[in-house]
């Protein structure tokens, strides 16, 4: 499998390590500081938000990759059956990417984007909590949770985006290419 | 570059294929938080913790630092003292409220003769948001082991789902894998109380179908080997099946998961240490039920009729009753 990084894809690995690094981050930052927060209604999904943005800004490889490592290590902090988030964050990371060219068109479509890949990806949670028996909330409670957290997803993503845009630029930048 | 092709179709075809490997073999061999769990807990545990610490702090003094008059030399040298004494203040504020937390923790401690390690919520539940653990700031080396009761000064918050050296999962009694032995007040009848139903709201089961079950009736736990007897949990709300072979009934916990900061772990139940501080001979902290209950330590711990109930411990006991008031 690691013949797909060789020749010019030595480039993606960098991407892949950047985005688990502020993906790795963000997981801490969520159990430790956005839970702590109590926000109304339910939750701001931090890691989602992050993820949805890399695999928009860097597009599928990096961020079904880089979701699935993140996940991993979430399912490896918490006490419910590993793979689960890493399955769920790996879909929505490569789904994401697939419409990085939208991207560019517009200032709606990330946030459009960010805010579906969180309520898709609270969905995905409680689905895969529920298809293993481990069901935490009922299905109209998940819908309004998701909702919840898309609306956050949109709030952030205006200030999340353009930062995470500019460390992109920068990393492409280092390796002496324009863009990326 | 970044396209779907079929390169990434290909890694991702893969990682689904990872993805679903490990949920089958996870699901069948069941979880505790050994191997690669064990470490990515610690690791993660002891950057929480720090996190937390610094954290704290900051969120509460934030509105202080952002002080609009930064123009002139005066007005500066003031705002920068009015703000460092607006964070003193909260961090004395921050004190006071741990230090009464610890108080009210330590009173039903005492009265429960239970031994208890204090400690600090580090982080609260996992990325997915589906799992309703807390991650506190006491481990093995403290004293700390699976399955040992967790609670504040309001009741009972969980039992202990795994532990490293210097972290613990908690499993609230709101976890839908969660289940902890019950009791009403004032009987011995054996319950179960069960989550899966929101953090607000657990399932109270009687195994005793003839036992009337009444809105208003208050629930501590049983006790067994693990769990310690006489920790309250909450309050009937409402009483949900009548029929069949038992009893349901949904229960408002005491504790309310939200503002959980400071919990302890009972890790002994009778004094273990000659140090400690349980003298108080009341073994269940809920006054009403003190009389009938007389529970059952299973190892005949001294009920020594001391009679030393001073009201002193009553601000404490106000605490564990107060939501009666709320129901």
């Amino acid at each position: 499998m690691w013949e797909i990084f060789d020749s010019d894809e030595s480039v993606r690995v960098r991407s892949v390590a950047a985005a688990v690094a502020v993906l790795l981050v963000a997981i801490v930052a969520q159990v430790s500081v956005v839970a702590r927060l109590d926000l109304p209604g339910g939750r701001l999904d931090l890691v989602l938000v992050l993820l949805a943005s890399i695999a928009l800004l860097e597009g599928p490889l990096v961020g079904a990759i880089s979701g699935f490592v993140a996940g991993l290590v979430g399912d490896l902090a918490s006490t419910h059956v590993l793979g689960q988030s890493a399955l769920v964050m790996c879909l929505i990371g490569y789904a994401v990417g697939l419409v990085m060219d939208a991207a560019e068109r517009s200032v709606v479509v990330p946030l459009a984007v960010v805010g579906g890949a969180s309520v898709l990806g609270t969905l995905g949670y409680a689905a895969m909590t529920s298809l293993l028996g481990e069901a935490a909330m009922t299905g109209g409670e998940a819908l309004g949770r998701a909702v919840v957290a898309g609306l956050y997803a949109v709030i952030v993503t205006p200030f999340v985006f353009p930062l995470l845009l500019r460390g992109g630029r920068r990393l492409a930048g280092d390796r002496g290419r324009g863009g990326r | 570059m970044g396209r779907d092709t079929r390169r990434s179709r290909l890694v991702i075809v893969a990682l689904l294929i990872a993805a679903f490997t490990l949920i089958t073999l996870d699901y069948r061999t069941g979880r505790s938080a050994t191997g690669a769990r064990g470490v990515v807990h610690s690791a993660l545990g002891g950057v929480e913790s720090g996190v937390s610490d610094v954290v704290r702090p900051i969120g509460r003094t934030v509105s202080s630092l952002t002080h609009p008059n930064r123009y002139h030399d005066r007005a500066d040298r003031l705002a920068q003292e009015n703000a460092r004494l607006r964070r003193d203040l909260a961090d004395n504020d921050v004190i006071t409220r741990t230090g009464k937390e610890l108080a009210a923790l330590r009173l039903l401690a005492d009265k429960g003769q239970y031994t208890v390690v204090p400690a600090k919520v580090i982080a609260i539940g996992d990325v997915t948001g589906t799992d309703w653990t807390v991650t506190i700031n006491a481990g093995k080396d403290d004293g700390v082991a699976a399955d040992k009761t967790v609670l504040n000064a309001d009741g009972l918050v969980g039992t202990v789902a795994s532990v490293t050296a210097h972290t613990a999962v908690v499993r609230l009694a709101c976890d839908p894998n969660s289940r902890i032995g019950a009791r009403l007040e004032r009987t011995q009848l054996l319950g179960a109380v069960a989550g899966g139903q929101g953090p607000s709201t657990l399932v109270f089961t009687v195994y005793d179908a003839s036992f009337r079950v009444q809105k208003g009736d208050r629930l501590t736990t049983f006790g067994s080997m693990d769990y310690v007897a006489g920790v309250p949990i909450g309050e009937v709300t409402k009483v949900t099946d009548v029929g069949g072979l038992s009893r349901t009934a949904e229960v408002k916990p005491y504790v309310s998961v939200g503002t959980l900061d400071v919990v302890g772990v009972v890790v002994g139940r009778p004094p273990a240490d000659p140090g400690d501080r349980l003298l108080p001979p009341q073994p269940a902290p809920a006054q009403p039920s003190a009389p009938a209950v007389a529970p059952i330590p299973a190892d005949g711990a001294p009920t020594a009729p001391t009679a030393a109930t001073s009201p002193g411990p009553t601000p404490a006991a106000g605490a564990t009753v107060d939501p009666a008031g709320a129901g």
